[in-house]
């Protein structure tokens, strides 16, 4: 690595022709599928075409952009590191046939580096084998983290020479992934996780282009999130030094821009939401029957508003969590301390409300407050079996319990998520990778226009069993599967086909310091049965 | 030693009575009631120039700031402000072996001067740099990074210079940057040995230019090491104050040799151990230890003196039942055991002649006692008991039986790793003295990236405060508490340590719950 030399040099953008050479590269690519020869990349690219020369990439090699972004900056110098990870000699042999890629060419078609659902993460890659450089286009900043991922994968080691190499080049990738939102959820209220295991999260997130952090930051267990607003709710934590200060939640979410991760923060309410009464013991029924909130009292509403004005900074693209879309939960919703505490009862009674009443009312003020600050209300898939289409048309609904419903979701107009548990909940530990693999989202939904209503898909990881020594092994390889379903073309869809390319992901995980567990054992987190190859675990 | 009166603040009841968290425990501290806040630009001074110390600066600034403090200026809200560290060191003398000074001395006033941090070598400094990072607190209420317990004074040794573990990447590989976060990992413990089973029967992924086909005997292309990765984690396990003893394992677990030199093998059906008759063996041994060991002491890939040469489970069958090697041991009226002695004592010869001390495992010591050269070490892995043998016969020895200090044995609680007393029946000063210490073992037959942090921590850290802490520090009770504040720590700096209550080792959290309880 020492010997990696950067050189920075302002190179004339050729903006003009940009679109239009993309379009003639697009038209020249093989369809996905009908491109055939082992290909290591993970998610698999919608089109490229390649050949079949060698290239070194020598320990002279530079990246070069006339791009002053300080996030391509940061992104290089991962990259670097992460390709080079085994120190090549100095190409000694001079007459040797072999071609040398000299540099890599990043070029950005705009300086925007706004992050949210439409962000357009296209990108375009050619490595020509005629010692000329790689070139990296994209839209935006965005597009060309993913390129870097993509050409990382392609620089391999090559020990016999101890050189790094390109092989079957010339390369041109075509790029963009097939859904916009691509997550992984993590609970940090079963279980906290340390802003270290955050950061490493997020990292292996960028290697499979997940795109999504939908941090499930409280629950019924604990609230380790500091409000400056609302001061007594992390007092709900697990223990005291087991809370995300303020400035911790903006490192987090600074840190998951800088890889294009949005971060999608859910409040579980008013369900999952025991933890808050710790705090403000009078949002929530009763001491002994502490959750869902209280929706008979002001209280309730008065921190709900101060809490997401804050975390909004109340107003589109501000505050704290700049995301567009805000997770409101709206899950599990058993309202059984409703009807057991008088003073509800009274309210329900006086409104004239059923319990279903209530519900819909609590969630249609916070749907009000968020919608106000510029948010999309995300909520669970209970919300719309509860109250369908009379929801807001902002709503965006997260299916988890029935992949079925998405296709109801979608007919009537709203957009979807899809999570369905019975094969991507990462805790159902006997979930196979095939199973996670093979999940399609538009399954059912044939309507071309309900399609795009279909914003993605995400990953759960529920803490419940789930600390920093287990999270990595229970996320990884499994996570990688629904990553590509949600990257790739519909119909890369052949398992007997993509299992070694994962097994070759997984160990190019293991590579960069990611635990993924072996993807061949019969449960999630396994063990490795015996000694063996990475390669064939 | 700074004071006797020092020594009568040390002791077993100790961490109790001071509220004491600091793992391992220090030989000595006395400590105050008073609570100091860090200033926001808290800064580490020191007239010393050392790049690694200067490293060893940045990392702990960034695992202070963590949780970044509020700044409130040179007022701490009516809290006594501290300032500085002011690290001050003895010698500009990096050589790190088994005799490398280790010890610092650690004074925090509680008058806002500036804490102050002295020891002979820079490796002490590491150290003490550890134990004032564990001395401070995020307070989460102040938003200020809090130092209790003021005025401090730590004074602190380890108890034996060897405090290892040993990492199996024959097994499985275990990729280059997944050994440096080991690495990391061991300092929080004030390990420092890394004991480097590079290879074993099953694979063979280091590179020898000097005998180039050796890595063919790798699992794959790519899990290997090329020798710039070795040099990379020998250079990055020195700045951080570990020594790296690598092994080659012989002539037992050697099969992985024959891929890339069928010669040294007794045959293709029957690998191992190395064929002692064979003028290859040797030729092959000595151009491997003379290019590991750069030939001469101290020199090359790996300057560790103490060079580990394996020796365990020598099955002699493959000799009996290769025809060659018996007719060869028969010309010599060679018994089994007189083949075995012959391939020990060249390897010993060899690796002498390039100025190391050759480490064996305990078969080596049971099958051949005093005959053994008295510059060998023993290492004890089948009974606690022989190690009292060893150093009564004059050899040097290290502890890691199999009962106690294996970490693969996920059966083994944590206690049992702390209550393992090398010393244990060993009553003459001079025999104690030539205990080196100890390690745990990683074997790696179901360990991989995916679960070796989970399986080495924190059981590894019971073990780390037997063989750095006084012996006398051996209340589990009181440990527990403290043990499982570390394990909290290692997960706050990225190390996933499994739960300290489970009943298996590396098994996930029952069900929900702080990371202290489980």
């Amino acid at each position: 690595v020492a010997t990696q030399t950067f050189r920075w040099v302002r190179v004339h953008q050729h903006q003009t022709d940009f679109m239009e050479r993309g379009r003639q590269l697009l038209a020249l690519l093989c369809a996905a599928v009908a491109c055939v020869g082992a290909v290591n990349l993970w998610p698999q690219p919608q089109q490229w075409s390649n050949g079949t020369g060698t290239l070194v990439v020598p320990p002279t090699f530079t990246v070069i952009t006339d791009s002053t972004s300080k996030i391509l900056e940061n992104a290089i110098a991962k990259y670097m590191n992460l390709m080079f990870v085994h120190e090549p000699w100095e190409a000694a042999d001079k007459r040797s046939a072999v071609v040398q890629l000299p540099s890599l060419e990043i070029l950005l078609n705009s300086d925007d580096e706004t992050l949210q659902l439409e962000t357009d993460e296209t990108y375009w890659l050619t490595i020509p084998v005629d010692g000329s450089a790689a070139i990296i286009k994209a839209n935006n900043v965005y597009g060309a983290l993913h390129g870097l991922e993509t050409f990382s994968q392609l620089v391999v080691y090559d020990f016999p020479s101890h050189q790094n190499q390109i092989s079957n080049a010339p390369w041109s990738i075509a790029d963009y992934p097939r859904f916009q939102h691509r997550g992984l959820l993590l609970d940090t209220s079963r279980h906290f996780e340390s802003v270290q295991v955050i950061k490493r999260v997020i990292d292996s997130m960028t290697y499979a282009k997940l795109n999504v952090l939908h941090w499930h930051v409280v629950d019924s267990q604990s609230f380790p999130f500091e409000s400056q607003s609302e001061p007594n709710l992390w007092n709900g934590a697990w223990s005291p030094s087991e809370r995300y200060t303020h400035q911790d939640l903006l490192n987090v979410v600074q840190y998951a821009k800088e890889s294009g991760i949005r971060v999608m923060i859910e409040f579980d309410i008013p369900g999952h939401a025991a933890s808050w009464c710790a705090g403000y013991p009078t949002i929530c029924p009763r001491a002994d029957c502490k959750e869902p909130l209280d929706p008979s009292v002001q209280d309730t509403y008065n921190v709900l508003h101060n809490l997401f004005q804050e975390i909004t900074g109340g107003s589109q693209g501000k505050g704290i969590f700049p995301e567009n879309l805000l997770h409101l939960g709206g899950d599990e919703v058993d309202t059984t301390c409703w009807s057991t505490t008088q003073h509800i009862e009274d309210w329900m009674s006086q409104n004239n409300f059923t319990t279903d009443d209530a519900y819909m009312y609590i969630v249609e003020q916070a749907h009000d407050m968020v919608s106000s600050f510029g948010r999309y209300p995300v909520n669970w898939e209970e919300v719309f079996n509860h109250f369908g289409s009379s929801l807001d048309s902002r709503s965006i609904i997260h299916v988890w319990l029935d992949h079925a419903t998405l296709a109801k979701v979608v007919a009537a107009g709203y957009r979807g998520i899809l999570s369905n548990n019975d094969v991507w909940y990462l805790d159902h530990l006997w979930v196979p990778w095939q199973d996670f693999y093979m999940n399609e989202p538009y399954e059912g939904i044939d309507d071309a226009k309900q399609q795009t209503l279909v914003i993605g898909g995400e990953v759960c990881m529920w803490g419940e069993t789930v600390d920093a020594s287990d999270l990595f092994n229970t996320v990884w390889p499994r996570a990688a599967a629904a990553a590509e379903r949600l990257w790739s073309p519909r119909e890369v869809n052949d398992t007997e086909a993509a299992q070694p390319r994962l097994m070759w992901f997984r160990c190019l995980l293991n590579a960069r310091d990611i635990g993924a567990a072996p993807v061949l054992t019969a449960e999630g987190r396994d063990a490795p049965p015996g000694p063996g190859d990475c390669y064939a675990q | 030693m700074k004071s006797a009166l020092l020594a009568v603040a040390l002791g077993v009841g100790l961490s109790c009575a001071l509220g004491v968290r600091l793992w391992p425990m220090p030989q000595a501290a006395a400590s105050g009631s008073t609570k100091l806040a860090l200033r926001a630009n808290f800064t580490f001074e020191t007239e010393f120039e050392s790049p690694c110390l200067r490293r060893a600066i940045a990392k702990y600034r960034d695992l202070l700031l963590i949780h970044e403090p509020w700044d409130f200026g040179t007022d701490g809200q009516g809290v006594t402000t501290l300032h500085c560290l002011h690290i001050a060191v003895g010698t500009e003398d990096e050589t790190l072996q088994l005799e490398t000074d280790e010890a610092y001395v650690l004074s925090v006033p509680d008058d806002g001067t500036c804490a102050v941090l002295k020891a002979g070598t820079v490796y002490g400094a590491l150290h003490g740099l550890e134990t004032f990072s564990q001395l401070v607190i995020y307070d989460f209420e102040s938003h200020q990074n809090i130092l209790p317990g003021a005025p401090w004074f730590i004074d602190d040794y380890p108890r034996f210079p060897h405090r290892g573990l040993l990492l199996d990447t024959s097994r499985h590989f275990q990729p280059v940057s997944v050994i440096q976060r080991l690495i990391d990992s061991m300092s929080y413990a004030k390990l420092n040995v890394l004991h480097w089973h590079a290879i074993d029967s099953q694979s063979f992924p280091l590179e020898s230019t000097s005998r180039p086909k050796l890595w063919t005997g790798a699992w794959s292309p790519t899990e290997r090491y090329t020798k710039l990765d070795i040099a990379n984690v020998v250079q990055y396990a020195k700045a951080s104050g570990v020594r790296v003893m690598i092994e080659f394992d012989l002539p037992g677990h050697a099969a992985s040799w024959c891929d890339g030199y069928p010669d040294v093998c007794p045959s293709d059906e029957c690998r191992e151990p190395l064929d002692p008759s064979a003028n290859a063996t040797y030729e092959l041994l000595t151009d491997l230890l003379k290019e590991f060991t750069g030939g001469a002491a101290e020199q090359g890939i790996l300057p560790e003196n103490l060079f580990h040469l394996g020796g365990d489970e020598v099955n002699t069958y493959c000799w009996s039942s290769t025809s060659r090697i018996a007719k060869w041991m028969e010309d010599n009226n060679y018994t089994t055991d007189d083949a075995y002695k012959l391939i020990v004592d060249r390897a010993h010869q060899l690796v002498s002649s390039f100025g190391r001390f050759p480490v064996n495992w305990e078969e080596v010591f049971l099958h051949f006692g005093e005959q053994l050269d008295h510059r060998s070490i023993i290492h004890v892995w089948l009974n606690h008991d022989t190690l009292a043998e060893v150093v009564a016969a004059g050899y040097r020895g290290i502890l890691s039986n199999s009962d106690s200090w294996y970490l693969d044995y996920l059966n083994t609680p944590w206690q049992n790793f702390y209550l393992n007393e090398p010393c244990e029946a060993i009553w003459k000063q001079e025999d104690q003295d030539r205990v080196l210490g100890g390690e745990v073992c990683m074997w790696g037959e179901t360990v991989d990236a995916s679960d070796l942090f989970s399986t080495v921590w924190p059981r590894a850290a019971a073990a780390a405060e037997r063989l750095w802490s006084a012996r006398e520090v051996c209340d589990t009770t009181e440990a527990e508490l403290r043990l499982a504040w570390f394990r909290c720590l290692l997960a706050s700096r990225g190390i996933g340590a499994a739960p300290l209550r489970n009943g298996q080792a590396r098994a996930a959290p029952p069900g929900p719950g702080p990371c202290t309880t489980q």
